[in-house]
């Protein structure tokens, strides 16, 4: 029951941090990482915004290196 | 292809897939509501609830069926390959179904206590080393949760940015998702009903799906076997391709190099040209495209390549490897050595008389 209540928790925590950067990255980041997503459309953006929530500790980490490239750039 | 994104490329085509695919999928829904309020009356009748979960799981576990059937058999058979250009959409839907079919067992069996569902379907059930009373549950759970993956990561946006290897990995998983799906059935619903066209139905679903990969599989390594003839000239080891007339004009014939990597070389407006046999966007078989305005075009999705540089037409910028070709007589040779993408390679020319 603990172990079963430890997971719960932590898929809620992981999918709220997830929900909260996705709505960041397809706001802002997703332009950043890749230039063609510029002029996107909002569908494109609310499309890829599940999957931004669920592989955000990597898009974060893409977003962060991008930003830090572009800065030495 | 990559110039900008929209949300979803539509094209009457696709339209239309779309449609036939919704309208089957509600067609199948309430045909299964109709036949099972027939079926299951007085004592035994089924409440509407456990009814669509019925017809809601069955038709995902078909639909993911389907979806994994239209690759080998796209590859046996190119008449179909028209439906593997749409196979994308049809493995969205496949997970909207299942992910109906999930939330509603939840509501329904978990939904209406007083812990949380999610820990409830975690701890209702623990008999992981009963066979008979395995909580099948979690392998389905885990089956979704691939298929939402997959759904999730389906726009082309994820294959650019997530990198070719890393996407076609993450969607790989959809055959550990078809083997959780089947357990997921083949200890809840086939214990629970124990009925014959049930459990005929599963076994004859996997037992194609298996079939067509095996055979599709056999085929290729058999195709490949027959193409790796190797001449030394130059100090290079060429790999012989065939015949220039055994290339059909606008098409490509496939050599397998000694490492295994396929390339496709194609006969055009009197020239020959060698390129990588995987597109960029989705690894399809470039050598079963063909050339259409100069440039070849992968029969799943339609991305174009120029042949003599590998790289598609502006403003796209995908870029696939290039090799070196020369005709000695009427033989087409190729370096198996791949030039980086989009490295310009001068045709080797030919005869277009030759042909006959």
């Amino acid at each position: 029951m603990v172990v079963a209540e430890a997971v719960v928790i932590l898929l809620a925590v992981y999918a709220l941090l997830g929900l909260l950067f996705a709505v960041a990255f397809v706001t802002c980041g997703v332009q950043r990482l890749d230039p063609a997503a510029r002029p996107a459309p909002w569908g494109f953006r609310l499309l890829i915004l599940p999957g931004s929530a669920a592989l955000w500790p990597l898009l974060l980490l893409r977003w962060w290196g991008s930003t830090k490239g572009g800065a030495s750039s | 292809m990559s110039a900008g994104y929209v949300a979803v490329q539509w094209n009457p085509y696709k339209r239309r897939y779309d449609a036939f695919v919704c309208g089957a999928v509600v067609l199948y829904l309430g045909m299964f509501g109709f036949v099972g309020k027939l079926l299951f009356r007085g004592e035994h009748a089924l409440s509407d609830e456990v009814l669509a979960l019925r017809a809601l799981g069955s038709c995902a576990f078909l639909m993911l069926s389907v979806v994994l059937c239209i690759g080998p058999a796209a590859r046996l058979d190119r008449r179909l390959l028209p439906i593997l250009y749409n196979r994308r959409h049809l493995g969205v839907a496949t997970f909207l179904v299942a992910a109906l079919h999930g939330a509603l067992a939840l509501g329904y069996y978990h939904g209406f206590g007083r812990i949380n569902p999610l820990l409830s379907l975690l701890t209702t059930n623990t008999s992981f080393t009963s066979l008979r009373a395995f909580p099948f549950q979690l392998p389905g759970a885990a089956a979704l949760l691939i298929l939402f993956l997959m759904a999730a990561t389906s726009h082309d946006f994820w294959n650019r940015n997530l990198s070719a290897r890393l996407w076609k990995w993450l969607h790989m998983l959809v055959y550990p998702a078809y083997g959780l799906v089947v357990m997921h059935v083949a200890l809840g619903a086939l214990q629970a009903q124990r009925t014959w066209w049930l459990a005929a139905l599963v076994c004859a679903c996997a037992a194609t799906v298996t079939t067509l990969h095996l055979v599709a599989g056999s085929r290729e390594r058999a195709a490949d076997r027959g193409r790796t003839s190797m001449i030394e000239a130059d100090a290079t080891a060429w790999l012989e391709v065939g015949r220039v007339d055994e290339i059909p004009p606008d098409r490509a014939r496939i050599a397998c190099a000694p490492g295994g990597e396929r390339i496709a070389v194609f006969r055009y407006d009197g020239r020959i040209s060698a390129i990588s046999n995987v597109c960029a966007h989705q690894g399809g078989p470039l050598g079963e495209g063909k050339v259409v305005d100069g440039c070849v075009t992968c029969p799943w999705h339609g991305w174009q390549y120029r042949p003599a540089d590998g790289q598609a037409p502006p403003p796209f910028t995908e870029r696939v490897a290039t090799f070196r070709v020369r005709v000695d007589g009427r033989r087409v040779l190729v370096d198996p050595n791949a030039l980086p993408p989009g490295t310009p390679v001068e045709p080797a020319f030919v005869e277009e008389s030759c042909d006959a």
